[in-house]
Order: C-alpha cells, then sequence, then structure tokens
C-alpha cells in the first residue's frame, strides 16, 4: 500500500489527533518570500458540473471516419439520436495540426469556448476521469482476477462526485485534494484573511482539508449578521454572542456536534462583515454586470471576480474557489436540454474569462471543469447514462490553450475505448490533471502526492497545459 | 385533540381507579421529567413544546407514556398536501397559468401540518423517509404539483405500513417515475443502441434499499480479505433491474384511443384521466420478454438469481422488488438512517441490530413492519437513555435547519393574521435559501446532504458521522440567524397593521418576566430546551449581561425595552448551539 495512504489511515484511526504535512526544511525555505506569503496571487476556479456532462456532445470529431462512428454510435439517423449534426458544429483549429489529422468542432452553443480556444485561452482534456493507474480494457474487464485496482463504485454520482472532490482511489480519504493543497500550503497562506478554499456552491469534500478549513457563502457572497449593527447595543451583542461560541468550542462537556456548529458559526460572525463589506465596495464589472439577469453560475462567478479584484485589501495571495451548475444528469430530454446547459457553461467561462482580464489578472486566475462522469456514446431513448471518461476545460491567460491534451478516443461503441454501453474508459487520470494544476498553483513537486494520491502510478506527473 | 387518559390522583402505575398495593398492575416507574419529555417530543414530532411535554407526562410513567403517546399517535389518520394543492387550480385553468407555482401551495400545507397536525409521528417519519425516497421540484416535477404532493401523501400512508407496500408504490408513482425516468423507459432496440435507463435501478438499489456495501446486521461494512468493502450490487444486476423497470408510463383509460405508450399524457388537473396521483400503468409491448438478472445473496428465492423470461411485467416486477425486499442489507441499511434522521447520528453497532432485527421479523413474523420498526427506533434504551461517558460526546444529533424552524414557531405558537403557514413571502428568496432546504425540493436525489457526511476534524478522525452538518455552512448560518432575528423583532407590530401572511411569535409571557434578566432568561429555555439548566454557564451568564444593557424606564412606557430585552433573550438561546443539539 502506497505509504501516503497507509499515513492517512492510521491519522484517521487516531482519533482527534492532529498531525503534521510533514514538509521538508527545503520546501519551506524555498517558498517563503520576505514577508512569509507568495509575492504573487493566484487563483484557481473549480466549476463542478453536477450529474454527469454529455460531454462527447461539447468537442465532436467534425473529420469524415470519427464522426461517423460518433453519430452511429449515439443513434444517429434514429428518433432516439443523440448526435449533433456535422453541420452544425463550430469547427476549431488545434495548434500544430497537421493536414490528414482528424478535425473537431464544438457545440453550436458554445461560441464563447470556440473563440477562447481560438485566441490559446482555452484547452480540452481530451478524455480524462478517475482512475488510480493507467488502465487498459482488458484489465477493466478482468479487474477482479487480475488483482487490478479501479476506483470504487463508478457510475455512482455521489462516489464519482467524491472522487473528482478527493481522489482518493480506495483510500478512505475524508479530504479533498483542493483542502490537501490549502494544508501544503499553510504557511504562505495560513494568515490570510479569508481561507484559500471558498465556496460559493455548498459543502463538498472537494475543500476539506486537516488544517485549512474552507469558507462557505453564497452566490452574491458573504451577508453580514443583521443583528451586529455597529451602533446601539450591536457591537456588545456581538461580542456576547462570539464569547458564546467560545465558551463551547473550549468545553469538553458538551457534544462534538456542538463544537463543530459553533466552529462554523464562529468564522461566520468573524468573516461576514469584512468580507460583504469588501463585495459592496469593489469594481463593478463589465463583462460580469452589477445589474442585469446574470445566471446563478454567472452569479457565482461575479462574487469571485469581486473577491479577486479585493485580494490586495483582504490580503490574499492564494485561492481557490468552488463553483458550480447543475441539471447534467441528462437521462431524459437530452436533445431539447443539452443546448442551454452548454450556452450557459460556456458565455459564463468567456464572461468570466473577459471580466479577470478587465482587472488585468488573466493570467493569475485559471479556471477548470470537473464531472462526476462522461455520459455514455450509446441512447436510452432520449438522454444518456452514466459513463466514465468525458471531456473537461481548463480557461486562463496562463493556460497554453488551443490544444488537446491527452487522446481523443475513437467514440465507437464496442471499440478499443468502450468498456460496454458506450462507456469510454480514460487515458488521462484525474490526479494527472489535479496535479498540473497544483504545480502551476505553487505546490512543489516532492508534495504532489500528498495532493494527488496516485500521481506516482502515472509517468506524465504533468500534463503541460499550462505556462 | 390526543385523548389525555384521566389522572386517577396523579401519574404512575396502571390506569385503574384503586390503587391498593394488591391492585395496582405493575411496579410504579419515575415519571418523565420535562427534559426527558423535550427530548422524546424532538424525536417524534417537529418540536417539542411544553404544552405537548405536559400532556406526555400526564399519560403515565417512564414506563408507559411513551407507549401510549405512541399508540394514539398511530391511530391518527394522515394530513396530506394534495387536497391544498387540487383546491388552489383555478377553475378553468387560464392559458398562461404557470403551473409550478402549485408547489407553494404543497409547501405551506406542510408547514400547517408540522407546525399544528396532530398525526406528528407519522409526519415525521414521512419526513425521515422524504429524505431517502426523494423526489423533487426542481427539475422534471416543476409542472407536475399534483404528483409531488401525492408522492408525499404516499409516503405518509405507509410510514407506519409494511416497506414492501412502500417500495412497491414508490417504485409505481409517477412522481419518482418522472424524477428518476422509469416512466417511459423503452425496452432495447439492438440496431440503434438503445439500452433501457438505468438511473431508477441503479438508485433505487443504491438509496431506498440495500446501499453499496454489504453490511453486517449492525449496519458494520463486510470486508474482503484485503480490507476492501464488499459491493452490494453490479452493472449486470443494474442493467438487469433496468430491463424490469421498462414499459411503464402515464395511467390512462384503456377505451381511449389514444391511450398507448407513445401517447399517453399527464393531465394537469383533477377531471378526466387524472392520472399525476395514479400508479403508472404497464404496457406490455415495451417490456423487456427476456430474463433479467437480479440480486444474488444467501437464501434467494429466484434460482440463480434471475427473473425468467416471458413472465410479463407486472410478475417480473414483483419478482424483483421482492428479491431487493428480502436482501439481507435492507434492515440495517434502511433502519440504522432512520436511527440516524430520528434519534442520533452515532448509533451503537448494537442499536442498530436491535432494530434491523425487528426489520427482519416484528416478533409475529413478519418482515418490513415499518410501525414496529419505528417503535425500536424510538423506544430503544439507547434512545430514550443516551450514552454515558465517552460516548456522550456523540450521544444525539444536530437538528436539522428546517426543524430548528418548526421548533422555534411551535414553541412559540406562530401565526400569520391571514392564517397561512410558512408562505413564501416569510423567506427572503424562499425557504430553501434561507434555511438551505424545503420539503420536497432537494437539489437532487441525494437529499440535502449525505448519511455520510463528516465534517474534518474531530468528527471525521474518530469516524463518526454528522450528516447535518452538511447543511451548517457559514452562509446558511448568517441567514438562520439573521432570520431568527427578524422573528424576534417582529412581536412589537400590532395585528391588522403588519404583513397578513407573515408570520408572528407569541412573546407575551416573555416579555412578562423582561424585568428581571435571570427569570427572563430561564423562562425562554424552559420553552426552548425544556430547561434552564441546559444552558451552558457562559450562554446564560452572556444572555443575561446582554439582557441588562437594554435599561428598562421607569417613567416613561416599558414595552420598547422589555420588547429588545425578550428579543435578546430569544435571540440567544434560537442561535445557540444548545439549541442547534437534538439530545
Amino acid at each position: 500500500m502506497n505509504r501516503l495512504r497507509r499515513k492517512f489511515l492510521k491519522a484517521a484511526a487516531a482519533g482527534g489527533a492532529a498531525y503534521a504535512f510533514g514538509r521538508t526544511a527545503d520546501t519551506v525555505h524555498a517558498q517563503m518570500s520576505g514577508t512569509g506569503g507568495f509575492a504573487d496571487y493566484k487563483a484557481l476556479v473549480c466549476l463542478f458540473l453536477f450529474g454527469g456532462n454529455d460531454s462527447w456532445n461539447m468537442v465532436v470529431p467534425t473529420s469524415t471516419a470519427e464522426y461517423n462512428a460518433y453519430a452511429r454510435s449515439r443513434g444517429g439517423g434514429t428518433a432516439s439520436s443523440l448526435a449533433i449534426d456535422r453541420t452544425a458544429l463550430l469547427p476549431v483549429t488545434l495548434q500544430g495540426q497537421s493536414a490528414g489529422d482528424p478535425t473537431f468542432g464544438v457545440h453550436p452553443s458554445m461560441s464563447g469556448t470556440r473563440e477562447l480556444f481560438s485566441a490559446g485561452r482555452l484547452a480540452v482534456m481530451a478524455n480524462v476521469g478517475p482512475l488510480i493507474r493507467p488502465t487498459t480494457k482488458t484489465q477493466y474487464q478482468s479487474a477482479a482476477t487480475l488483482g487490478h485496482a479501479l476506483p470504487p463504485q463508478l457510475f455512482s454520482h455521489n462516489d464519482q462526485q467524491d472522487q473528482w472532490h478527493s481522489l482518493r482511489g480506495r483510500a478512505m480519504l475524508k479530504s479533498g485534494w483542493a483542502g490537501r493543497v490549502a494544508d501544503v500550503l499553510n504557511a504562505q497562506t495560513g494568515n490570510q484573511a479569508l481561507s484559500v478554499n471558498v465556496s460559493l456552491a455548498g459543502q463538498t469534500y472537494f475543500h476539506a482539508g486537516e488544517i485549512a478549513k474552507p469558507y462557505v457563502m453564497g452566490a452574491n457572497g458573504p451577508t453580514a449578521f443583521t443583528a451586529f449593527p455597529t451602533t446601539g447595543v450591536g457591537p456588545s451583542r456581538r461580542a456576547a454572542f462570539e464569547s458564546v461560541l467560545n465558551g463551547t468550542l473550549s468545553s469538553a462537556s458538551n457534544t462534538v456536534y456542538e463544537r463543530a456548529y459553533a466552529g462554523v458559526q464562529q468564522r461566520a460572525v468573524q468573516f461576514a462583515d469584512r468580507l460583504s463589506n469588501a463585495i459592496a465596495s469593489s469594481y463593478s464589472f463589465t463583462a460580469l454586470p452589477n445589474t442585469g439577469n446574470l445566471s446563478a453560475l454567472q452569479q457565482q462567478l461575479r462574487t469571485v471576480a469581486k473577491i479577486i479584484s479585493m485580494r490586495h485589501n483582504l490580503g490574499l495571495s492564494r485561492q481557490i474557489f468552488f463553483v458550480s451548475a447543475g441539471g447534467f444528469d441528462q437521462h431524459d430530454d437530452l436533445v431539447a436540454d443539452q443546448p442551454g446547459l452548454l450556452a450557459n457553461i460556456s458565455a459564463s467561462i468567456r464572461a468570466f474569462h473577459d471580466a479577470i482580464n478587465e482587472i488585468g489578472m488573466g493570467e493569475n486566475v485559471t479556471l477548470f471543469t470537473h464531472s462526476d462522469f462522461g455520459r455514455t456514446l450509446t441512447s436510452n431513448g432520449d438522454g444518456s447514462d452514466h459513463a466514465w471518461g468525458g471531456i473537461q476545460l481548463v480557461a486562463g491567460g496562463a493556460v497554453r490553450g488551443g490544444r488537446f491534451y491527452g487522446t481523443y478516443p475513437v467514440l465507437e461503441t464496442g471499440g478499443a475505448w468502450d468498456v460496454g454501453g458506450g462507456r469510454i474508459i480514460p487515458t488521462t487520470s484525474a490526479d494527472q490533471f489535479a496535479a498540473t494544476l497544483a504545480s502551476w498553483f505553487g505546490v512543489p513537486d516532492q508534495d504532489l502526492a500528498k495532493v494527488a494520491p496516485s500521481i506516482n502510478n502515472f509517468s506524465a506527473r504533468n500534463l503541460g497545459f499550462m505556462v | 385533540m390526543m385523548a389525555v387518559l384521566s389522572a386517577c390522583g396523579g401519574g404512575g402505575g396502571g390506569g385503574s381507579g384503586n390503587t391498593s398495593p394488591a391492585a395496582s398492575s405493575a411496579p410504579s416507574a419515575p415519571p418523565i421529567s420535562k427534559v426527558e419529555a423535550f427530548r422524546f417530543l424532538n424525536q417524534t414530532t417537529f418540536g417539542a413544546t411544553e404544552a405537548e411535554a405536559a400532556r406526555l407526562i400526564a399519560l403515565g410513567d417512564s414506563n408507559t407514556a411513551y407507549t401510549r403517546w405512541f399508540d394514539a399517535q398511530i391511530g391518527l389518520e394522515a394530513s396530506l398536501l394534495l387536497p391544498a394543492v387540487e383546491a388552489a387550480y383555478p377553475n378553468p385553468v387560464p392559458a398562461n397559468f404557470n403551473i409550478g407555482s402549485l408547489n407553494a401551495v404543497r409547501l405551506e400545507r406542510w408547514f400547517a401540518n408540522a407546525l399544528t397536525g396532530q398525526d406528528q409521528l407519522r409526519q415525521r417519519v414521512a419526513f425521515a423517509l422524504s429524505e431517502i425516497f426523494v423526489v423533487s421540484q426542481v427539475g422534471a416535477l416543476q409542472n407536475l404539483p399534483n404528483a409531488t404532493a401525492d408522492f408525499h401523501d404516499m409516503l405518509a400512508r405507509n410510514a407506519l405500513g409494511n416497506f414492501r407496500k412502500l417500495l412497491e408504490d414508490v417504485t409505481l408513482h409517477p412522481a419518482m417515475g418522472v424524477y428518476l425516468s422509469m416512466l417511459g423507459n423503452q425496452r432495447a432496440v439492438a440496431n440503434t443502441n438503445l439500452r433501457p435507463d438505468e438511473n431508477y435501478a441503479r438508485e433505487m438499489m443504491q438509496l431506498f434499499s440495500i446501499g453499496l456495501v454489504q453490511l453486517n446486521v449492525d449496519g458494520s461494512v463486510k470486508l474482503d480479505a484485503s480490507g476492501q468493502p464488499l459491493p452490494t450490487y453490479d452493472q449486470d444486476a443494474i442493467e438487469g433491474f433496468a430491463r424490469v423497470f421498462t414499459g411503464w408510463k402515464w395511467d390512462c383509460p384503456s377505451t381511449l384511443p389514444t391511450c398507448t405508450f407513445a401517447n399517453t399524457r399527464p393531465q394537469p388537473a383533477p377531471g378526466p384521466g387524472y392520472n399525476q396521483v395514479r400508479p403508472m400503468r404497464l404496457y406490455p409491448e415495451q417490456h423487456e420478454p427476456g430474463s433479467k438478472e437480479v440480486l444474488a445473496y444467501s437464501g434467494v428465492a429466484l434460482p440463480n438469481a434471475i427473473i425468467p423470461a416471458g413472465q410479463g411485467g407486472d410478475k417480473d416486477l414483483q419478482d424483483a422488488l421482492d428479491n431487493v425486499f428480502n436482501h439481507p442489507n435492507v434492515g440495517p441499511f434502511i433502519g440504522k438512517q432512520l436511527i440516524q434522521k430520528l434519534v442520533t447520528s452515532n448509533p451503537s453497532a448494537a442499536y442498530v441490530q436491535r432494530v434491523a432485527e425487528k426489520f427482519n421479523n416484528d416478533g409475529a413474523g413478519r418482515r418490513g413492519n415499518l410501525e414496529a420498526v419505528i417503535k425500536a427506533v424510538l423506544l430503544d434504551s439507547e434512545a430514550r437513555n443516551p450514552p454515558a461517558g465517552v460516548a456522550a460526546s456523540a450521544a444525539g444529533k444536530l437538528k436539522e435547519p428546517l426543524l430548528r424552524l418548526t421548533q422555534f414557531w411551535r414553541a412559540y405558537d406562530a401565526k400569520a393574521d391571514s392564517g397561512r403557514s410558512g408562505a413564501a413571502v416569510n423567506f427572503t428568496g424562499g425557504v430553501n435559501a434561507v434555511f438551505g432546504q424545503a420539503q420536497g425540493s432537494s437539489p437532487s436525489v441525494f437529499n440535502f446532504f449525505s448519511p455520510f457526511y463528516a465534517p474534518p476534524g474531530e468528527i471525521a478522525d474518530a469516524g463518526r458521522v454528522a450528516p447535518e452538518m452538511q447543511l451548517a455552512t457559514e452562509h446558511l448560518n448568517t441567514q438562520i440567524a439573521n432570520f431568527f432575528w427578524t422573528q424576534v423583532q417582529a412581536r412589537t407590530q400590532a395585528a391588522g397593521t403588519r404583513g397578513a401572511d407573515l408570520m408572528y411569535i407569541n412573546t407575551a409571557d416573555d416579555m412578562m418576566t423582561a424585568n428581571d434578566s435571570e427569570a427572563l432568561i430561564n423562562r425562554v429555555a424552559e420553552r426552548l430546551l425544556g430547561s434552564a439548566t441546559l444552558l451552558s454557564p457562559t450562554l446564560k451568564a452572556q444572555a443575561k449581561a446582554q439582557i441588562e444593557r437594554t435599561v428598562v424606564p421607569t417613567t416613561t412606557s416599558p414595552t420598547t425595552a422589555l420588547g429588545t430585552r425578550t428579543a435578546d433573550a430569544i435571540f440567544f438561546v434560537v442561535t445557540s448551539p444548545e439549541f442547534a443539539l437534538q439530545r
């Protein structure tokens, strides 16, 4: 068993003992700058598409043989077809492409994505998914007899969401890779006024760390406590409220539930005013305006952009934001619903990119997508079912865009990549994806395995899509 | 109103009029304390009140009162949601009517039942079941409000019945059919790669019956030789069940020529063809005819765990549901979740085992008797007597945010002048936006929080869970605190001058003690916690100090000051960790 996993399991059984991450002195020294933190600012933005995005319709082959395989697999020409018309796809040109190479287009609703790709600001992860080690179709089909380790409960929503969040493989980790990034970088970021990890889409394992705690806020940022106005008895009420919470946290005679609740309540009181004031007085973006009809996703991204614009005011150098969009579990009505879903992602990623460039932070902010899984090539009548490998996107000024990373599979049911029912086996792992992002973010190479526990099983620790 | 047994000169013993030692039936046990009554009522209702605690205490002693309360509750008819939705349908329905707006009617009726309905136990269990058998108005059911309302009523009718019937009613309910795509699921067509939809097959096993990993009867996970959990099912079983669940769609009268698999549609309003609230109907030509592999386990009835070919859909369905129902996982999987929803997040293995064994056999040879299971959950010694010593720190659970609200409103007799309960106007952005949850409004089939969630830190490190903590985020805690602050402020407006649908709490009793900070904080604690002894010393001292910062004038009207002092007292208790805890 991998040493890291054994350590995690041991610690989990130890019952409450905190334990250090054990970075070497060299690591710590290498990262310290004059003030003890990073000199620059970097942000990662994880856009989680909940439900399992039907991503083979997002980036589609357009060269004849490849398109025909795709269309055939997706029921083209029948009443239950999921295939996009070849003529409707928006063509993209890959950098370094030669004549005779397969060609591709993006879904007709994704013009923003196509523009970013053409400008070299967006990269396509061609076939990525949770893997513990590189896995062939034969190994998958004989996993039980070969003893080949696969992530458990493939095709189950919450298990695969956990896999993307935690990269836990078969270990029983209750932390996420973003949480562990914050733990590794705690020396440089531990004194930030706001946690490294900020979620605008609820509580998940993604940002759970051992030391670093996340902060969860609403799509439009945190709200202030109305019980604590700055006048009259408001300040004393607030002080009394905080004393009650301190009392709970320092008492051993109450329950774990009271202490956990009090911890969250305390962070809420401490951060709410400062953050909500900062956001209220922050820059007004053109690309994500304060007024107007923004989608829920765009509201989240607007708040992210506002916090980034206030990074000096809040003393921030490293942040990982978690935003989400839902509705991707398209077992039904895929043809009718997919265009709207993809239009929202594409327009939102484009608007966010533009907003970040309004404040000159294009090269400091990288947005990437995750999703439970890709979906079956085959149709169930009017939709697709849970599968495995799929396409993810990475966007930002520091991305070596206009390229595909990994191997785009032949989309053939029964073919070499299909492990059954049109489910494509990934050839790039979620660990490699995360490790590449973590590396850019400032995690040193020798700490990558803490972040992405299976990374040592893959020859390419860095996929090269960041400058 | 629940009948109260007439007290024959005081509680204790049997209910007979003569209490001479020779005639009394069983030795008297001690009476239930108010703290114990609050504990029980917070497990079994939408929130303990002093009045309900007094009624419970008067029913008997700690040996008899709980059972009597339980038996009286079982006899009560289910409060329903559907009639309110049906009554709200305009007649005739205007052309551009927003059908989805009727979901708000369902939500209000749910609040009314939670706050003032008599069948509290049944509704509380139905609420717990609604977080396991999840359907939601979010998504495909948005414009099918009758189906969503009736689904909840179906859960309420089955809550104290039999699990096998519950599973079948869930499977065939059109709300679930729409939500998890069994409705309209077609048989395979090989040359177009069309396969049956696997959504319901997968979630039925993962969430509604057996879960992902094999369990021992005490809820512990069975492990293989290398320490890995053993899965309960594989992809073959999913595909087998998916093929069973083919051919069902909206019910319609066979006499109609449009009553075909292709053409049958949902009918929006009560009237001819009202099929939103009728079980789905089998269209045999769309049912997969071949054999279907289902679950294999020790003692399985089907030879080789395969449903034979050519039986027809109705028989296939019965065989499939029997196959699931009899899997040994069901008792511990469902039993443990019921304990977690009602009593404690971290039951002992022995407690889970007692409940699971009651599921397996209620004592009269019946499997799946939910009335017996719920009784076992609530009357178990671990439910009535919380663990002491080291285990005490994990006793109980965090209240769900919605149950903090219902308890607060019940404790303070909250009402709106219009008589509407929990109207949407009370919540900026909707109840879901403030409390992070609302009945029948889950973001996905996985409910608002996972039964396996453990916040990082001492809970996760000890291998424990605290599912409701998934909703205790900085964001929601702030929203909820602000909501309660508005609620405790609002009592100053006179009836007739304030929003007719806004819920106002009744603080008249509290205000009468507000001159005396000690009396005030104790009164509020008695009302919300059941006893002032449950206030931590810090909470009591800080709340009193804050109360005293508002000076009560002697020469002008004291009402405003008394109101502010009362507001502070209630605010501090209702936002406290003590109140967030369900003991």
